[in-house]
């Protein structure tokens, strides 16, 4: 009898799992252990220390950039995660019909349009706005952010509402539940995990974004990512990677949450 | 009644304390990220009573895209010289004449009336230096004041060189070695910077900006670098030297200038002024570790740097501005730019 098929058998596959994950990891890794160098340099190791970190702590560019950050993350994630729960919801709960597909494509486009062109039309369209209202706040970073989060948030959640079992909505409704009562008791306790685990893609896709942020951005509107930016053209030292190490943590803990959210036996 | 008189009149003044605190000033800074020196602004903020926001950006062409567009809120940009007559030629900037400001009695002769702003009407020097060459002379020996050692590499250094990769600083630097002016579109030249540069960096290290570094950790033994980095090297290890080559150098400078749609155009013109003055001028070197071109400030900086040879330009030395050049001569240069990358 012939064996199985089994891809872990295949020669070098080893090799080749071992090579991907030491290239993925291993310059993280070395990010982190020279947060903790007690030295200025980069390459030098010079003993262990938490100086940069304390640095960073210190640094109120730094501290206001991340909270920042996390105040455009938290009501984007939120708006967007709104948006795509009721998009998921209109594109999954009815009868297939003409146009239904192009509605797909419409909605994940934004995953397709490379980061630069919604950039550079976020600024000229934005900068005609803000010259109109003279409003120059937080607001537009907070509608552009949650404006490309929409797609990340509406995949998993679309995901999750199709994998459900219609059958016990239409029982909801057979025993007189109106639409209201029937999404509410049924669809929604069934949607949660996909809607949190959409909130934390779309708070960690708002948390990262450099470009369209960089090009958006009005005075004293630096997030932390743009701040990391800013800080190449002169010397870097460990304190951009104690700040990076926060930064994955952040990363790090959020998608945990996700995981573990999205795992609990319903 | 009451409660709704008691609204109006909380609500007016709420409104009444939030126009109070716009007048007390704000300043929106536009400038080079890690560049702006925080105790500089602390210092300012108190002086005037002003509140300033600094944001960051990473290069030259951001920078000018986003202030094209207007609506962007910032009163203050730092463009660097080459790309300061664009922006004065698309009247994006105020004329403050700064050069007629009272602390302009404090710019060095040479910085007095540039090529990229003649009679200094738009912008006044933030941070200004040369590019050059940093050398380990404990392991080169030799003059160290001359290009011959980057595009005629000598057996010490030889796979040991690098040259940071900025392309009109590297070109006019062929072109000085050559006899050349800045920006020249001579064939003759052109063709001999070409096979220069194409032979010589078959004995470079490598073409990056990570010079700190790798100058540090011995990596590279001689690099084409900017002087307030090479300062920094020579901080951490005495044998670095910085040779300005005798066949003619760069100079360039970040310039401060307002913009043409600023909200807070006085408080704008205040910094300008402010930044001239010679204790402040040594507060954003001593934070960015380059010069500023203002007389007397040599006296406010740090020891490291008060008498550091980097910042220095040596009497009589061959100086020229970096420019932007014609856009059919850049043409040329890029194609040049392109056949040395490769």
């Amino acid at each position: 009898m012939a064996r199985q098929f089994n891809i872990r058998n295949q020669t070098g596959f080893t090799v080749i799992a071992i090579g991907c994950f030491v290239a993925l990891y291993l310059p993280i890794i070395v990010l982190v252990a020279f947060s903790f160098n007690a030295n200025t340099s980069l390459g030098n190791w010079g003993g262990f220390s938490l100086q940069w970190y304390a640095k960073a702590w210190s640094n109120e560019a730094v501290i206001d950039a991340t909270l920042r950050s996390l105040q455009i993350a938290v009501v984007a994630a939120i708006f967007s995660t709104t948006a795509a729960t009721m998009a998921a919801l209109a594109t999954t709960r009815t009868e297939g019909y003409r146009g239904l597909m192009l509605k797909y494509a419409f909605l994940n486009v934004p995953l397709m349009i490379p980061e630069i062109v919604t950039a550079v039309a976020l600024l000229i369209f934005f900068a005609q706005v803000k010259i109109w209202t003279g409003y120059t706040g937080l607001g537009y970073l907070m509608a552009a952010h949650t404006a490309f989060c929409i797609p990340f948030a509406y995949l998993p959640i679309r995901a999750r509402l199709e994998g459900m079992d219609l059958t016990l909505e239409r029982a909801a409704a057979d025993l007189y539940a109106t639409p209201w009562k029937a999404f509410r008791y049924i669809t929604l306790p069934l949607l949660w995990p996909g809607i949190l685990a959409g909130l934390m893609l779309a708070f960690v896709i708002s948390l990262d974004d450099v470009v369209i942020t960089n090009f958006v951005k009005s005075a004293g509107q630096e997030t932390l990512p743009t701040y990391m930016l800013g800080q190449l053209r002169r010397t870097i030292t460990p304190e951009m990677n104690a700040i990076s190490t926060v930064f994955l943590l952040l990363s790090i803990g959020v998608v945990a949450i996700f995981f573990f959210v999205t795992n609990k036996k319903t | 009644m009451k409660i709704r008189t008691a609204l109006l009149s909380a609500a007016a003044a709420l409104l009444a304390s939030t126009s109070v605190t716009f007048a007390a000033g704000e300043l929106n800074i536009y400038n080079w990220g890690n560049y702006t020196s925080p105790e500089l602004i602390k210092k300012f903020e108190t002086t005037y009573d002003v509140k300033v926001t600094v944001t960051d950006y990473d290069s030259n062409d951001t920078a000018l895209a986003k202030i094209r567009q207007g609506g962007h809120g910032f009163d203050i940009a730092v463009p660097s010289q080459n790309y300061l007559p664009i922006w004065i030629q698309e009247g994006l900037l105020l004329e403050t004449n700064p050069g007629q400001m009272e602390n302009a009695k404090n710019l060095l002769p040479e910085w007095k009336d540039p090529v990229f702003d003649p009679g200094r009407k738009f912008s006044v020097p933030w941070q200004l230096g040369t590019i050059g060459v940093a050398v380990r002379t404990d392991i080169f020996k030799g003059d160290i004041n001359t290009w011959d050692i980057v595009f005629n590499v000598p057996a010490e250094l030889k796979g040991k060189m690098n040259v940071v990769p900025e392309m009109n600083d590297v070109i006019f630097a062929a072109i000085a070695y050559h006899g050349g002016t800045n920006c020249t579109n001579d064939l003759d030249v052109l063709k001999k910077v070409r096979d220069t540069l194409v032979n010589a960096k078959k004995d470079w290290i490598s073409m990056d900006y990570g010079v700190i570094e790798k100058m540090g950790s011995g990596d590279f033994l001689a690099s084409v670098d900017w002087n307030g980095s090479v300062l920094r090297q020579r901080l951490a290890n005495p044998n670095i030297h910085y040779g300005l080559p005798k066949e003619g150098f760069i100079l360039w400078s970040d310039t401060l200038a307002v913009l043409k749609d600023a909200k807070n155009v006085e408080n704008a013109k205040l910094f300008q002024n402010f930044i001239m003055d010679p204790e402040n001028a040594a507060i954003i070197s001593a934070f960015a570790r380059y010069a500023n071109g203002i007389a007397g400030s040599d006296a406010f900086l740090p020891a490291d740097m008060k008498d550091a040879p980097e910042l220095k330009i040596p009497e009589g030395s061959k100086v020229t501005y970096s420019v932007a050049c014609p856009p059919e001569v850049s043409e040329l240069y890029t194609k040049i730019w392109t056949e040395v990358m490769k």
